[in-house]
């Protein structure tokens, strides 16, 4: 009943010289089901094709098998012949006959027997091959980006300037990230506010753009082209419609001295706040914890003990009994651009195997500070202007110490990457603390300097030459307090000799890490995330910002550590990634995907226990009255990727993956 | 005459590891015995402990099953799966007498396409030395009992 | 005993069920009864030869017990890893099954035998038993039990066939299961396999060869025993049932001890906890992947 056409290539001599194909052809000729078989010097070049497409037409082959090369090489060749030739194309297979055969032997004999057996295998299997047809998605056009630092922003405004509506979601009261708390930016020192601020006020008027600040993603559901979003909307205490944003409130809140977030507790803030002046949204949030009314409302007091801030707010704005509110969005596409957090080296150590550096002192010592607190003491925002001060007693620091890889690239204390970015902010600090110290000295300890990129080495070394910054190769043992200075107590590898400074102020240059609760949002998004909790891209040289999860896509320091230019990079290829899937209306995808007998499944949910894309929904079956007969699993066929876990784990082997079925494997097993 | 024994392997791989790192050690022309027979699969994850059972049946002496590392896997969890699944299994083909050094299980990665002729070679090996595997086929005919 | 029938009169009269899955006399022994009302909640026992697993009749491929409506069965702590399965697979709703716990200090091999429990016709898994009653019940019937009688060293020969070397393995097993006539007792009797079409009945393509030759029987137990790894609940009925007495639950046994070495997990009657297999942690051991 098959007609079953086999088409035997030599692939010039690469098959030819070790494969006796003549043979191979005229013994698949003699199995049962073929019709056709034949023998070709080039079966992938034009010729070829024709006899194929010719054989297809003239003898109505209902099934093609090219023994030839790797189908990774030209399954998609033949197969677009055979669909020319008018042959579903999931009618055609291949057997590998020169990577797994010609190539790797050199018995002429047992080679050619290999090349039969392979053949065998295949034209049984394409007995029980079914015409499938590609699966078309209806793609909902709109993209959600969930983090609003520069990844976000970048990736947000190429979307929609690519004319498609985003959603950016920022789980802190302003957008920003960890840019907006720059000084100067390596490797030009220019200012960082002065080239994101506009960058963020494009995102808060851009028309395509819906900015949901002080927002975190609760729920992810659907798939590729199909994602229901439900997005928290935490409680700022504030009606984001009324408030005009002109900061009565927080000149009238009492509580005037909290340490401040965004100057990593250099500066003060108010119970009411905005994070920094160029906010955006600008609209302040009521710190819940450190607001005298709602403490006094949890002490149970009945009077209100404050109300300052609605008090003098002109639109009344203000809205102590705001609740968390959700939202949900349907979008096509979604990019992941969370960021990073710092490596805590303080004393309050996370659990986790991470070791702290107790013996620098950080938060023991007030002179010892990270480098982003060196950011906020050199942003002329910051709490002292732009004067690099001492936080102790506000001095200037005549002699500073700089380490490097504190956290990074020890595996004693837990991490043993490079965070990239390190080397190049140390040489920018040196710099500005050139430029605004006079007659100051700074040392930098080092392990190695990474300063690969445009102009980066150049930048390091005008901080040593130009900035006479001193750099020590080695790494800093001990700090302890010496009076007014610290004392830093080292070695120089390259010396050989110890070293010891009196310095009045030492930064460290902390690692980048993942998010903390990176892995939550992971899950829902059902992507994958390495052991140091960075989330990871689908290949790491040819998908670097692709996840495994169809539609779901990474930019920035989220994926590893990055600067700002390769997450800038990285977001705008996300972007054009996202444009391109949105550019049809309808997603096309293989159709090898599994499908449920759903008469014979009993609803056990094996499958939906190992289904890594959850891909397994439950599907109520009903008698013609409308009662529920049995529960069944169901396979959605945006999210299935084709993988069959289901199927091995299946115990009635009820649920089939296409391409690959049990009768298709048992077909092949049995021409053994 | 266990020498002159060339035993029947069928190995099961996944489509994006060691089917393709077999496919590079073609490219590299590393020559290997060609005992072995490959069956595409998309993943390990979809590789049913019956495949080894039938192989059996028919006559295989020998069946390698092959994948992705842990942590590399294309559909990201089919190779965590998989390895509890061969794990029991496993132990339950020793329980019964079929000797598991007739199953080898390995990852090879898209790269390793020496480690793959490596497991080809030593799995050949070994099945020769162990014999033709008769036994499990002819139970059908009651050759055992 | 008093205590059983008089909170199944309630159960019924109360409309909370429709139906008592329990234990009553028969000519010899002990039956399964099916009980629809209220008067015959008199026939109800519980005692040592109350071997059967009853959660096997809440699966919904029994469809004629399904039929009888709401049910409460009667479970000793062993059966209550199987509603636990049940539940945990999907098969039964929690709430639409009322559960009495009954406490069980061990029972006989055999149904039929009267006499007094001892070491010598204890069923051996009772004997290396150490739970007196269940942990998932709604109501909770029975005096305290002691520990039963007998030794705890009832894998003795699953120990002993390990250490065979595999040519006497399978011989062994060839012996053994050469006597399988595929009856599909043990599954038909067994709480766990409860799929509307079993592997062993599918034919297109027939994995498990359908007749009666020892390869067949090889792939059917071998795959039986796979598919009840964390699964099987150790209640000896697929045994008990086997009319060739093959020690079927030797095989299950093995699967037992293989997820509980390699993976800790030990079938529990909590509902929540996943089955091995269909569960993974990242470093799961791998010794035998080259």
């Amino acid at each position: 009943m098959s007609r079953i056409g086999v088409f035997i290539c030599h692939c010039g001599e690469n098959i030819g010289r070790t494969v006796d194909c003549v043979r191979v052809a005229h013994n698949l000729e003699n199995v049962p089901g073929v019709v056709h078989s034949i023998d070709y010097k080039y079966m992938c070049s034009d010729p070829g094709q024709a006899l194929i497409k010719q054989a297809i037409r003239e003898l109505q082959l209902d099934g093609v098998v090219v023994g030839a090369c790797s189908p990774h090489m030209h399954e998609k060749t033949f197969r677009k012949a055979a669909a020319a030739a008018g042959l579903n194309p999931y009618l055609c297979e291949m057997a590998n006959l020169r990577e797994h055969c010609s190539w790797i032997h050199e018995d002429r004999e047992r080679a050619t027997d290999k090349a039969i057996g392979l053949a065998r295998f295949m034209v049984e299997k394409i007995k029980y091959n079914r015409p499938l047809a590609t699966i078309r998605i209806p793609v909902e056009r709109r993209a959600l980006v969930i983090g609003g630092g520069i990844a976000g922003i970048q990736a947000a405004l190429d979307i929609a300037d690519g004319g498609r509506e985003v959603i950016l979601v920022e789980k802190e009261p302003s957008i920003g990230g960890h840019m907006s708390q720059l000084s100067e930016t390596f490797p030009t020192l220019d200012c960082s506010q002065c080239i994101l601020t506009p960058r963020m006020v494009e995102v808060a008027q851009h028309p395509n753009i819906q900015l949901l600040a002080y927002s975190e993603v609760e729920s992810v559901e659907g798939y590729i082209g199909n994602f229901q979003v439900k997005i928290r909307r935490k409680a700022r205490s504030v009606d984001e419609i009324k408030c005009n944003g002109c900061g009565e409130c927080q000149k009238n809140c009492p509580n005037q001295k909290i340490p401040g977030e965004f100057d990593r507790g250099l500066g003060m803030r108010t119970a009411i706040y905005v994070p920094f002046p160029q906010a955006v949204p600008n609209i302040p949030v009521i710190d819940r914890a450190k607001c005298a009314f709602y403490r006094g409302k949890a002490k149970g007091v009945k009077k209100a003990v404050c109300g300052k801030c609605a008090e003098v707010c002109g639109p009344k704005a203000i809205d102590f009994d705001q609740q968390d509110s959700f939202v949900t969005e349907e979008v096509g596409a979604i990019v992941v651009a969370t960021g990073y957090q710092l490596y805590s080296i303080g004393k309050a150590q996370e659990s986790e195997t991470l070791r702290g550096y107790g013996e620098y002192g950080y938060g023991a010592i007030p002179d010892v500070i990270d480098g982003l607190q060196f950011e906020r003491l050199a942003s002329a925002s910051g709490p002292t202007g732009g004067k690099i001060l001492r936080p102790s007693d506000g001095k200037e620091p005549k002699t500073i110490v700089f380490l490097q890889c504190i956290g990074s690239r020890d595996r004693a204390k837990g991490i043993e990457y490079c965070s990239k970015i390190c080397c190049m902010y140390v040489a920018k600090h040196a710099i500005l603390y050139h430029h605004k110290v006079d007659h100051g000295r700074a040392i930098v300890f080092y392990l190695d300097i990474r300063a690969g990129g445009k102009g980066y080495d150049e930048f390091v070394r005008r901080a040593i030459e130009e900035s006479h910054a001193l750099y020590l190769r080695g790494r800093v043992s001990r700090l302890f307090r010496n009076g007014d200075t610290i004392c830093v107590h080292g070695v120089d590898t390259l010396s050989g000799e110890p070293v010891a400074i009196d310095a009045d102020m030492v930064v460290l240059a902390t690692a980048m890490r993942a998010q903390p609760d990176i892995a939550s949002l992971a899950q829902k998004l059902s992507i994958s995330y390495d052991r140091h909790g960075f989330l990871n891209e689908a290949h790491p040289k040819l998908r670097p910002v692709e996840t495994n999860t169809a539609g779901v896509y990474l930019a920035g320091a989220c994926q590893s550590p990055r600067d700002i230019p390769d997450s800038v990079a990285m977001a705008s290829a996300a972007a054009a990634k996202v444009l391109g899937l949105f550019s049809n209306e309808l997603l096309e995808r293989e159709p090898l995907i599994a499908r449920v007998d759903q008469l014979a499944c009993t609803g056990c949910f094996h499958c939906e226990r190992v289904c890594p894309y959850g891909a397994i929904e439950r599907k109520q079956l009903k008698d013609g009255k409308g009662r529920v007969i049995k529960i069944v699993a169901e396979v959605n066929q945006g999210v299935c990727q084709g993988c069959g876990t289901c199927q091995a784990t299946c115990p009635s082997k009820s649920v089939e993956l296409e391409g690959f079925t049990d009768e298709q494997v048992y077909a092949a097993v049995n021409a053994l | 005459m266990a020498s002159s024994f060339e035993p029947n392997i069928v190995a099961f791989v996944c489509n994006w590891c060691t089917y393709t790192g077999a496919d590079l050690a073609g490219t590299s022309r590393i020559s290997m015995a060609p005992n072995v027979r490959i069956i595409r699969l998309p993943c390990t994850g979809r590789i049913d402990t019956l495949f080894i059972l039938k192989a059996l049946e028919r006559g295989a002496d020998g069946i390698i099953v092959s994948g992705c590392h842990p942590a590399d896997c294309h559909y990201t969890a089919g190779n965590y799966h998989a390895r509890r699944r061969f794990a029991i299994f496993r132990d339950l083909m020793e329980f019964v007498g079929i000797d598991p050094h007739r199953v080898t299980f390995s990852w090879v990665s898209a790269s390793e396409g020496g480690k793959w002729a490596e497991v080809v070679d030593r799995t050949t090996e070994r099945v020769r030395r162990l014999g033709p595997f008769r036994t499990y086929p002819r139970l059908a005919r009651g050759a055992g009992e | 005993m008093q205590e059983l029938r008089d909170l199944a009169r309630r159960l019924l009269r109360e409309n909370q069920v429709n139906v008592i899955l329990g234990y009553e006399c028969a000519r010899r022994g002990v039956r399964p009864a099916f009980i629809t009302e209220a008067a015959d909640c008199d026939r109800l026992v519980f005692d040592h030869r109350c071997v059967h697993n009853l959660a096997a009749y809440l699966s919904p491929r029994r469809t004629h017990v399904r039929a009888l409506g709401r049910p409460a069965v009667v479970i000793k702590a062993c059966d209550a890893r199987a509603v636990a399965g049940l539940i945990r697979e999907s098969q039964i709703e929690r709430e639409e099954t009322v559960l009495i716990g009954v406490r069980c200090g061990g029972v006989v091999l055999d149904p039929a035998d009267s006499s007094p429990l001892s070491s010598g016709n204890i069923a051996p898994r009772c004997s290396a038993c150490d739970q007196r009653e269940p942990a998932l019940f709604d109501h909770l019937v029975g005096e305290p039990k002691g520990a039963p009688a007998g030794e705890a060293s009832r894998d003795a020969r699953l120990s002993e066939i390990e250490a065979m070397n595999p040519e006497e393995r399978l011989g062994l097993w060839i012996g053994l299961l050469g006597r399988c006539t595929r009856c599909h007792a043990c599954r038909q009797i067994c709480p766990m396999c409860f799929c509307e079409r079993c592997i062993a009945d599918k034919t297109q393509p027939a994995w498990i060869e359908t007749s009666p030759h020892s390869r067949g029987n090889f792939a059917w137990h071998l795959t039986r025993a796979l598919h009840l790894a964390g699964r099987c609940v150790d209640c000896g009925e697929c045994e008990r049932a086997c009319p060739a007495r093959i020690p079927l639950g030797l095989l299950s046994r093995k699967a037992a001890r293989s997820v509980a070495s390699r993976y800790g997990y030990v079938v529990t009657d909590d509902p929540a906890i996943p089955t091995p297999i269909g569960s993974f942690q990242f470093d799961d051991g791998q010794e035998f992947i080259a």
